[in-house]
């Protein structure tokens, strides 16, 4: 039966696809399914049969090549004049990328790391601030982590978030200090962390068994004045400045007669010499924070979380930091080599397998904005760029480009009530919960958009076959792990329906709401 | 140890969508018995300046005040009128927080002077020293949120005091149904996370009913078939996470739907905004206590928005007008319930800020923070605890820059509400375990 799809579909999937080089091995369609829905906002027929085909490490290698999806700009002020804060366009994009895009893993990454380095419209409203900061992390997704920290450092829309863009020296007259927003929030979100890490992520402990911190309020009054002294790009035609006001577009450049020249003593037994310029110590700085190891289980471990599972083991996470620390050719924070490891570790893989023994801890909830996009992607969805699907995830707490505070959508740490960790429960609600399954009822019983189409012609094609049905519905949306407990309950919805629609309705309705589908295994 | 309250059971009558009554049709008519008491936490998520909420106005402090927060301090008509408090001293609120100095003047409202988390009582000496326990991870956004809401300031606590509260309330049986006493109309928290108990989130004028079924015998197929999978265990924890979150919804959307079917709805205008409609819920879900069977209640609103690293005057400026409006229209529906005296109503913030402003016109994360309680029970017009002195490097701050080491510890803020709610003190030192360390009485006197 499960050949069957394959074989139905892979002359024509095939087709507008690049040539496979060489087949190294052909995986097998539940490897295709699970990886796709690791690496991917979904697996499709069409996917699947590209990892069958090309086998895992050649897909990775394709993947990594791509990168065709874009956000498009956005006039700065709106036709009447005014500030034009409508991100709609660019959310409209990002799901129409999600849903067609080819580069799926490039978006992923891309997308796990906006999840780390929040820039929230909340605050910083400007919708033509997001498309260029968003490319920082499309363009570098697999190049290095210190250049994401550079890129985002001199963004003027972090600039603008964190209150790094015009953050001067201390001045006693005024009274004022060096803010310490950006300084702090760099150092605790985006690359350390609160406490040192061991590289399979567990705590360094003193002699007293108490946590290390990794930095205290001295080291972050410090950096605070490392990062004195930038201002945003002038915009055109406006005379640049020491102290620009807001522009979004380029980077942030140094005035450093705002720059604190002080010696700062910071993290790591680090001193940065006195004397230095504004590019000066943000170099210093890059290079100090590369130097910490606890970067590497502290990054890999929400790269996991994104993409794999909510608690990897210290062996997983040990495995990964290794190679962060050097990609085996003395490199460190190679992206690609990172995210290769994230995806072909043998935790990952282990579920691979029928019958194998997986972690009963293994896995994460798809987070509202993926599971849209593998809705769409699995009903075969159409769409176009003038879509609000946005409102879907925003429903159920996911805001595109408007998560609630630097912390994102939902924090690493959340635990759920059993004490294992599962990030994406924390807007897990009783509330959202109900409603994230009236969005499968309204996918499946209602429009959720106009131009937003279905397509069940293949489901439908199976609905007087509520078993071949089901194997289908296993194959796209279960990687055929589904249990018999669901096969059943799905098996009795369906069989009490009067029509093939009917049926195909209610057999995706008890699957897509159920537990075992929102929890990517 | 974790409980399901319920399985699913939509029959005919609540099918569909639930709306909300809407408010000003009909009279209020207080439901409730005579024992009945609500805890309202309003959660401030951003770190609030309380330096800029309330500002004592005596020449001294208010001197310092000005000259040392410079560019963030506040005069004229950025102040409301000066307010003796009943021990005699004058205060003034943020001029846009025209309501909350009302209802202080009124006796209304009081304030709790620079609470934050500790282990034990704190000096500048013993901080700078560091040889005495200190919370976690200070002046982290994420750490102190958590500590404010479990109350627990070293270590990862899973619950949260008022999930703790709860499950002290579901161990005596003191609500006479499965609905649960912690409610949050702003998501998941973990203040409302107990041991035995489990809160429920709903977002303001919104039904957890599920959407799509009716009578017929497919339908309620369907929805059999979805009941079974929510009562099977499928061996992974995260998958049973997530069927148990479902399960409480269904299980919640009954009750819930039932008893705001019956609620006669209430006069109170609240303001259209977010924390406006959220504290509306929670009055309309208060105006049907006795049909949902529940004497003890706690809710959980949240404002976020307060981090102001920069442009902190007119941040301040934007949030203060949703705060204290909200606050009063909440407190005028429990007096239109007859239950002003019945309901507390408190805020919570994950730290205040510097006294000393950043380069941007703004403060930076500090600790110990002013607080309002508000209700018919509260000793209004007041300040209790102690004010910081106001001077850098002084007795109070943890380095140079006005971080405030806190003078009264969160477990004594929320033990003194607890006290308050019905929990006898054996309780307590499960609910607050760090609250010994804070002397023989380490309750305040705002609710009497």
């Amino acid at each position: 039966m499960k050949n069957l799809f394959v074989s139905v579909l892979f002359a024509a999937t095939l087709l507008s696809r690049p040539a496979v080089s060489q087949v190294s091995f052909v995986e097998t369609g539940r490897t295709a399914a699970r990886l796709l829905d690791q690496a991917t906002w979904g697996p499709t027929a069409a996917d699947m049969i590209q990892v069958q085909t090309m086998g895992v490490n050649d897909w990775l290698n394709w993947q990594f090549s791509l990168n065709t999806s874009d956000l498009p700009d956005q006039p700065i002020l709106t036709t009447a004049g005014m500030p034009n804060y409508d991100l709609t366009p660019v959310q409209s994009a990002f799901f129409q990328n999600a849903v067609t895009g080819q580069d799926q893993l490039r978006q992923r990454v891309a997308f796990a790391l906006h999840e780390t380095w929040v820039v929230s419209a909340v605050q910083t409203r400007w919708a033509y601030a997001y498309p260029p900061y968003w490319r920082i992390f499309r363009d570098n997704a697999f190049g290095n982590y210190r250049d994401i920290i550079k890129a985002v450092t001199l963004s003027p829309a972090m600039g603008d978030y964190l209150s790094m863009a015009n953050n001067n020296k201390g001045n006693p007259a005024k009274g004022t200090s060096a803010n310490e927003n950006y300084a702090r929030e760099l150092m605790q979100l985006f690359t350390l962390g609160l406490t040192q890490l061991h590289p399979d992520g567990t705590p360094v402990l003193d002699t007293n068994n108490n946590p290390i911190p990794t930095y205290n309020q001295a080291v972050v009054t410090n950096v605070a004045k490392i990062m004195t002294g930038w201002t945003f790009p002038a915009a055109p035609n406006a005379t640049p400045k020491n102290n620009n006001p807001f522009y979004f577009i380029g980077q942030m450049y140094a005035a450093d007669i705002n720059h604190d020249t002080s010696a700062k003593a910071i993290f790591g037994n680090i001193q940065i010499p006195a004397g230095q310029t504004a590019v000066q110590d943000l170099e210093s700085l890059l290079d100090a924070l590369m130097a910490q190891n606890t970067m590497a289980p502290f990054v890999c471990t929400r790269l996991i979380q994104h993409l794999v599972t909510s608690n990897p083991s210290p062996e997983y996470i040990a495995r990964v930091s290794n190679v962060f620390l050097d990609n085996g050719s003395g490199v460190r924070g190679d992206m690609k080599a990172v995210v290769t490891a994230i995806l072909t570790d043998q935790e990952a893989r282990a579920g691979d397998s029928p019958g194998a023994a997986v972690s009963s801890s293994f896995g994460h909830l798809r987070e509202p904005i993926l599971f849209l996009t593998n809705l769409l992607r699995g009903l075969n969805a159409t769409l176009d760029g003038a879509n609000t699907l946005y409102r879907f995830p925003s429903q159920l707490g996911q805001n595109l480009f408007f998560p609630p505070t630097v912390f994102s959508y939902f924090s690493p740490q959340y635990r759920t009530e059993k004490g294992l960790l599962g990030p994406e429960f924390q807007i897990n609600s009783t509330q959202t919960a109900s409603f994230r399954a009236d969005q499968v009822n309204t996918a499946l019983y209602g429009t959720l958009e106009k131009d937003v189409k279905l397509d069940l012609t293949t489901y439908l094609a199976m609905g007087n076959d509520i078993s071949s049905l089901l194997d289908y519905i296993d194959f796209i949306f279960m990687h055929q792990t589904m249990s018999s407990d669901l096969r059943a309950a799905a098996t009795s919805a369906a069989s009490a329906a009067n029509t093939p629609l009917a049926r195909v309705q209610a057999a995706l309705y008890v699957v897509l709401t159920s537990g075992e589908y929102q929890v990517i295994q | 140890m974790f409980t399901r309250r319920g399985m699913i059971r939509i029959g005919a009558a609540s099918v569909g969508s639930l709306a909300l009554r809407p408010f000003g049709l009909l009279p209020g008519l207080a439901q409730s018995g005579p024992d009945y008491r609500a805890l309202v936490c309003v959660f401030l998520f951003g770190g609030n300046d309380a330096n800029n909420m309330i500002v004592p106005m005596d020449d001294t402090s208010y001197k310092a005040y000005t000259s040392m927060r410079g560019t963030l301090a506040l005069t004229g008509n950025a102040l409301s009128a000066p307010i003796t408090a009943v021990s005699g001293e004058p205060y003034a609120f943020h001029a846009k927080l025209t309501e909350v100095a009302s209802m202080f003047k009124s006796k209304e409202l009081a304030v709790v002077a620079n609470v934050g988390s500790l282990v034990q009582p704190l000096t500048r000496a013993m901080y700078q020293a560091q040889q005495a326990p200190v919370p976690l991870n200070l002046f982290s956004h994420s750490d102190q949120q958590l500590q404010w809401q479990t109350s627990v300031g070293q270590g990862n606590s899973p619950t949260g005091w008022a999930g703790r509260v709860a499950d002290y309330i579901s161990s005596q049986n003191i609500n006479s149904s499965k609905f649960p006493t912690f409610v949050s109309v702003a998501g998941n928290s973990l203040e409302g996370i107990g041991t035995q108990t489990q809160p429920v989130a709903l977002a303001p004028g919104q039904s957890l009913q599920l959407a799509g079924f009716n009578t017929s015998a497919a339908s309620q197929a369907r929805l059999h078939a979805v009941d079974q999978l929510l009562t099977t265990d499928s061996g992974v924890a995260l998958v049973q996470a997530a069927n148990d979150t479902l399960s409480n919804s269904v299980a919640d959307a009954n009750a819930l739907g039932t008893a705001l079917s019956k609620a006669p709805g209430l006069k109170t205008v609240f303001p259209k905004t977010s924390l406006g409609a959220q504290l509306q819920q929670v009055a309309q879900i208060i105006q049907v206590n006795s049909v949902l069977g529940m004497r003890r209640q706690i809710f959980f609103v949240s404002l976020g928005g307060f981090d102001t690293h920069t442009d902190e005057i007119n941040v301040h400026n934007t949030l203060y007008p949703q705060l204290s409006p909200a606050l009063a229209a909440f407190y005028t529906a429990t007096q239109e319930l007859g239950l002003a005296q019945n309901v507390t109503t408190f805020t919570e913030s994950d730290f205040s800020r510097t006294f000393q402003a950043t380069s941007g016109l703004g403060s930076d994360h500090a600790w110990g923070s002013h607080h309002m309680v508000l209700g018919g029970a509260v000793q209004g017009g007041q300040i209790y605890g102690k004010f910081p002195t106001f001077e850098f490097a002084g007795p109070d701050d943890a380095d140079v820059r006005g971080r405030w080491i806190p003078s009264t510890a969160i477990d004594q803020y929320g033990a003194t509400l607890c006290s308050w709610f019905g929990i006898p003190d054996s309780a307590l030192a499960t609910v607050f375990p760090n609250l010994a360390n804070f002397g023989a009485s380490p309750k305040l006197q705002f609710l009497g």
